[in-house]
C-alpha cells in the first residue's frame, strides 16, 4: 500500500484526538467522581443509579418519619409513667380512706389530694408535643379533656396516628387513648373525690374495683406501647443498616474508582506522549530534507 | 531521407514533455493539501515513428523513434473506493445526526442527577411523607405546594426544552434540504462544463475533482447512486463523462433522480410537513410526491427526520415525539392519579366547613386535556388554582379511605351508631367481587346487622348501600360515593370501615395524614401506562433506559462508521493522495531527463557545427 505524508498526518491526528477523548473522559471521571456523566455512557449504571437514588431518598425519609414516631412514643411513654405514679398515689389514698381509722377531716384532706391528682391526670391527658395533643387520636388540634369535672367532656377520639416507616408498612405512633383517658376514669376520680368527701367507704370499695381495672388497662396499654417501641427500634436498626447498604451500592454503582481512574489516566497520558512523539518524528522528515 | 535537424526535434520534444511532467509535479505539490484533490500523472507516449508505414516510404532500415509527447494528463483514482467511501459517509451522516440529537436529549433529561425529573418526583414524594407525619404543619404544606410546583415546572421545562430542540432540528432539516439542492445544482453546473470540454478531447481533471468532492458531500446527506453518462464527440477514452445522481433506498433501488445528466436538469428535493402535527409527512422530488416511507435510506436528512419526528399513517414517530409522548403520558397519568387520591382526602378547608370538597392538585392550563388526548399534557402541566390559592386546600387527611358520604343520617333500622365495612373478595373464577357489612357500632364488640350480596363494581355497591339508608319517610338519606376508593385499599384482605357520622360531625381529622401517605404512594403504584402495567418510577426509568441504549447505539455506530469511512478514505488516499517524497523523486527524475534532453541539443549543435563549419574545407 502506498502511504503518503498526509495519510500519516491524518492517522496520527486521529489517534491524538481519540487519545484526547479518552483523557477527557478520565479527567471528567476524576473531577466528578462519577463513572458516568450521561446515561449513554452506561445505560445499566444510569438506570440502576436512578433506582438506587430513589431508594436512598426513601430510606432517608423513613428515618425522618421514624424520629417523629420516636417523639410521639417517648412522650406517650413518659406520660403513661406519670399517670401510673399518679394512680399509685391515688390508690394509697383510697386504701387509707377506706380504713375506718381515719376521721372525716382526714378524708377531706385526702379528697383534696385526689382532686389535685385528678387535675394532674387531666393535665397529662392534654399533653401537647410541638403544639399537638398526642392523646386525642388524630384530632390533634383539640384537647382530650376540656372539663376535669365533667366526664362528658372527654373526647372519644382514638384513631391511630400512623407513620409510614417502610414502603407500605405503617406503625401506629399514638396510644389508644380510650384505654387510658376515658370517661370512666373521670367518673372514678369524681366518685373517689365525693366518696372521700362524704366518707362513704362502701362507695370507695366499689370504686376500688373499677379503679384497679382501669389501672390494669393503663398498664396493658403501656406494655403495648413498649412492645411497639421495640418494634420501632428494630425498624430503625433495619433502616439504618439498609441505608448503609444502599449508600454503598449507590457508590459501587456510579462512583468512579479513583485509584483506577488515576492509573488509567497516567497510562493514557504515556500513550498520548508516545503518540505525540512518534507523530512528530514521522511527520517531520521528507525527502526534501535530504536533497542538497 | 530523414532531416538533419531530426535529433534537435527529438530533443526538443523531450524538453517540452519533461517540462510538462515537471509542471504536473508542481501542480501536485501545490495541491498536496487541497481537499478532494487527486494526484495527476502525465501519460508519456512515444510520437509516431519515422517512417510511417506507407506506399512511398523511404527505404531506410527500420522505424526510427521520433521522441515523446504528453499523451494525456490523468487523475490517479479508483472509482470503486469512491462508492465505498460514499456508502460509509452516508451511514456516518445518519448516525451522527441521530447521536447528536440523542445527546441533546440526554442533556435535557439530565438523569441520573440531583436535578432531573426523577429527583423532583422523589422530593415531591418526600414532601408528602413529611406532611403525613405533620399534617397540621403549614410549613410541610407549603413544601408540598412548592415541590408540586417544582414537579409541574420540571415537566414543563423538559417538554419545552425538547420542543425547542425539535424546532432547531427543523431548521437543520431545512438547511440540509437546501444543501442537497445546492449540491445538486453545483454538480449539474460542473456536469455542463464537463459536457462542453470533453467532446473536444480534454480531460477536465480539476472539474472531476471538484465534482467528486461535491458528490462526497452529498452522499453524507442522502443515500445516492452515481452513474456516468458519456459526453459524446471525440471524447478521450479516459473521460469520465457526466454524472447522473439518483436517490436510492437502503437496498439500492432508485427513488428518484436528483441530477439528470442527459437533460442537464436538477430535481429539487423538498420535505413536506403535516399541517396539524407539524411533523414530516413526505417529500417531493421534482414534480413527484413520495410518502416518507419511501425514504428508507440513511444519510443525515433521514437521521434528522427520525429524530424530529414523522407521520407513519396517523401515528407520530421519531425520537423527540416519542419522548414528548412519554412525558405527556407521565404527566397526565400522574396528575390523574394524584388528583383522584387528593380529591378523596379531606383538606383543612373541608374540615372547617364540614363538607367534603374535592380539590384537584394538578391541572392543565387553558386546555381540555383528557384521556385519549394527552398531547402537550407535560407542557401545560401546572398546580391547580385551588392549591395555589390556599395551603388549607391540600387534602392530607383521609376519611374512610375515599368513601364519601353525603346527606343526612337518620339511623339504620333504629340503630343510631352504624359502622359499614366494604371488602373485596375473589370468587372461584378469580373475578373480583365487592361486599359490604353493616354493624351496630354502639355494641362492643360490633354486632353485625346485615351482609350484602356481591357486587361486581364499587359503583354498584355504592348504589346498593345508599339504598339501605332511608329517612323516616322512606326516602334515601345517606349517599355513598365510592368513586374515589382505591382498589388496593379493599383488596388483599383489607377492608374499609365507614363510621356513619352523627349529624353535623365533621369528616376527617387534622392530625390524620393517611391521605398524604396515599398521595406519596402514587409514585410507586402499579398503573396502566401506555398499555404497560408499571409504576411511574419504573416507567420513567425504562424511558431513560431506552434513551440511554438508543444514544449508546447511535454513539457507537457513528464512531464505527467514522472509523470505516476513515479506513476507506485511507485506501483512497493511498491511491490518490499526493506523496511529497514521491513527487520529489519524480521531480528529480524529470529534471534529469530534461537536462539530458538539453544535453542532446548541445550534442546535436556540436554535430551541426561540425557539418556547417567543419565540412567542405578539405585542402584549405
Amino acid at each position: 500500500m502506498r502511504v503518503t505524508q498526509s495519510m500519516l498526518t491524518q492517522n496520527s491526528l486521529r489517534q491524538l484526538s481519540t487519545s484526547y477523548g479518552k483523557m477527557g473522559k478520565l479527567m471528567e471521571q476524576l473531577s466528578t467522581g462519577k463513572k458516568i456523566s450521561r446515561p449513554s455512557d452506561d445505560p445499566v449504571v444510569a438506570m440502576k443509579g436512578m433506582y438506587y437514588r430513589t431508594n436512598l431518598t426513601e430510606l432517608e425519609q423513613y428515618k425522618r418519619n421514624l424520629s417523629e414516631s420516636y417523639a410521639w412514643m417517648e412522650n406517650s411513654e413518659a406520660a403513661l409513667d406519670h399517670v401510673q405514679s399518679v394512680m399509685h398515689r391515688a390508690r394509697e389514698l383510697v386504701v387509707q380512706g377506706s380504713n375506718d381509722t381515719y376521721s372525716p377531716e382526714d378524708r377531706q384532706a385526702m379528697a383534696k389530694e385526689i382532686e389535685q391528682l385528678k387535675h394532674d391526670f387531666v393535665q397529662v391527658a392534654n399533653t401537647q408535643v410541638a403544639g399537638k395533643y398526642i392523646f386525642n387520636g388524630t384530632a390533634i388540634d383539640k384537647p382530650r379533656i376540656t372539663d376535669a369535672n365533667d366526664p362528658m367532656s372527654v373526647s372519644m377520639e382514638n384513631s391511630p396516628f400512623e407513620v409510614e416507616v417502610s414502603r407500605g408498612i405503617k406503625l401506629q405512633s399514638n396510644i389508644n387513648a380510650d384505654n387510658v383517658f376515658n370517661k370512666d376514669m373521670i367518673e372514678i376520680w369524681n366518685g373517689l373525690q365525693s366518696a372521700l368527701e362524704s366518707s362513704d367507704t362502701d362507695a370507695l370499695k366499689s370504686l376500688m374495683g373499677r379503679f384497679d381495672k382501669a389501672a390494669d388497662a393503663i398498664s396493658a396499654e403501656r406494655s403495648e406501647l413498649g412492645a411497639r417501641y421495640n418494634r420501632l427500634e428494630m425498624v430503625d436498626n433495619r433502616i439504618g443498616y439498609q441505608e448503609v447498604v444502599a449508600t454503598r451500592i449507590l457508590s459501587d454503582n456510579e462512583d468512579a474508582d479513583i485509584e483506577k481512574v488515576i492509573t488509567n489516566l497516567t497510562m493514557q497520558e504515556s500513550v498520548h506522549r508516545a503518540s505525540l512523539g512518534v507523530g512528530a518524528r514521522v511527520i517531520q522528515p521528507s525527502l526534501l530534507d535530504f536533497l542538497r | 531521407m530523414r532531416s538533419t535537424f531530426h535529433s534537435l526535434e527529438v530533443a526538443r520534444r523531450g524538453l517540452v514533455t519533461q517540462q510538462t511532467a515537471l509542471q504536473t509535479v508542481g501542480h501536485n505539490i501545490a495541491n498536496a493539501n487541497t481537499p478532494g484533490y487527486t494526484r495527476q500523472r502525465v501519460n508519456f507516449v512515444q510520437t509516431e515513428p519515422y517512417p510511417p508505414a506507407s506506399m512511398n516510404r523511404p527505404q531506410i532500415p527500420g522505424q526510427m523513434g521520433t521522441g515523446v509527447e504528453a499523451g494525456s494528463i490523468q487523475r490517479v483514482r479508483e472509482s470503486f473506493l469512491d462508492i465505498q467511501y460514499r456508502g460509509e459517509n452516508n451511514k456516518l451522516g445518519y448516525w451522527e445526526a441521530r447521536a447528536g440529537s440523542l445527546q441533546k436529549m440526554e442533556e435535557i433529561m439530565n438523569e441520573p442527577s440531583e436535578t432531573g425529573l426523577s429527583t423532583t418526583l422523589d422530593r415531591f414524594w418526600q414532601a408528602f411523607q413529611d406532611l403525613a407525619v405533620n399534617p397540621t404543619n403549614a410549613g410541610a404544606r407549603s413544601v408540598v405546594r412548592q415541590r408540586g410546583l417544582a414537579v409541574a415546572e420540571t415537566f414543563r421545562f423538559l417538554s419545552d426544552s425538547l420542543s425547542s430542540v425539535q424546532g432547531d432540528m427543523k431548521n437543520e432539516m431545512d438547511v440540509t434540504e437546501k444543501q442537497v439542492n445546492a449540491l445538486s445544482q453545483q454538480i449539474n453546473n460542473i456536469n455542463k462544463q464537463i459536457g462542453d470540454l470533453e467532446p473536444h478531447g480534454y480531460l477536465a481533471n480539476d472539474l472531476y475533482d471538484e465534482r467528486d468532492r461535491l458528490v462526497d458531500e452529498l452522499s453524507q446527506l442522502v443515500n445516492i447512486k452515481v452513474s456516468k453518462v458519456g459526453t459524446g464527440g471525440s471524447a478521450s477514452p479516459l473521460a469520465e463523462g457526466k454524472y447522473t445522481i439518483e436517490m436510492v433506498d437502503d437496498s439500492g433501488r432508485k427513488i428518484g433522480t436528483l441530477v439528470d445528466a442527459t437533460s442537464n436538469r436538477v430535481n429539487r428535493l423538498s420535505l413536506e410537513y403535516r399541517a396539524d402535527t407539524g411533523l414530516v409527512d413526505g417529500f417531493r422530488l421534482g414534480d413527484t410526491s413520495f410518502g416518507i416511507g419511501s425514504m428508507q435510506s440513511s444519510g443525515k436528512l433521514r437521521g434528522l427526520i427520525d429524530s424530529y419526528g414523522f407521520m407513519d399513517g396517523n401515528t407520530e414517530k421519531g425520537l423527540y415525539p416519542d419522548m414528548l409522548n412519554h412525558l405527556d403520558t407521565l404527566a397526565f397519568e400522574f396528575a390523574q392519579e394524584i388528583n383522584r387520591v387528593h380529591e378523596s382526602g379531606w383538606s383543612i378547608s373541608s374540615m372547617e366547613t364540614g363538607e367534603h370538597t374535592a380539590f384537584k392538585f394538578f391541572e392543565f392550563k387553558n386546555t381540555n386535556i383528557v384521556a385519549g388526548n394527552i398531547k402537550n399534557a407535560a407542557k401545560l402541566f401546572t398546580v391547580s388554582a385551588d392549591i395555589v390559592q390556599s395551603l388549607d386546600n391540600i387534602a392530607a387527611s383521609g376519611y374512610n379511605k375515599g368513601i364519601i358520604t353525603s346527606g343526612e343520617f337518620h339511623g339504620y333500622n333504629g340503630v343510631g351508631n352504624v359502622s359499614v365495612t366494604v371488602q373485596s373478595t375473589v370468587d372461584a373464577d378469580g373475578v373480583q367481587q365487592f361486599t359490604y357489612t353493616v354493624y351496630d357500632a354502639a355494641k362492643s364488640p360490633k354486632q353485625e346487622l346485615m351482609t350484602s350480596g356481591s357486587f361486581s363494581t364499587l359503583e354498584d355497591l355504592g348504589a346498593g348501600l345508599s339504598g339501605e339508608f332511608v329517612d323516616s319517610a322512606g326516602n334515601p338519606s345517606v349517599n355513598f360515593d365510592l368513586s374515589k376508593v382505591r382498589l388496593e385499599d379493599v383488596s388483599k384482605g383489607n377492608f374499609i370501615a365507614v363510621d356513619i357520622p352523627k349529624t353535623g360531625e365533621v369528616g376527617g381529622r387534622v392530625g390524620d395524614g393517611s391521605n398524604a401517605i396515599a398521595l406519596a404512594e402514587v409514585k410507586a403504584r402499579t398503573l396502566q401506562l401506555n398499555g404497560v402495567s408499571t409504576t411511574f418510577q419504573n416507567y420513567y426509568e425504562s424511558v431513560i433506559g431506552g434513551l440511554a441504549v438508543d444514544a449508546q447505539e447511535a454513539n457507537r455506530l457513528s464512531y464505527n462508521s467514522e472509523t470505516l469511512r476513515l479506513s476507506v478514505d485511507q485506501r483512497r488516499q493511498s491511491v490518490s493522495g499526493v506523496s511529497l517524497d514521491e513527487e520529489m523523486t519524480n521531480m528529480i527524475q524529470f529534471q534529469h531527463a530534461y537536462n539530458a534532453s538539453a544535453r542532446m541539443i548541445t550534442l546535436t549543435d556540436e554535430l551541426l557545427d561540425r557539418i556547417i563549419n567543419g565540412l567542405g574545407l578539405g585542402g584549405r
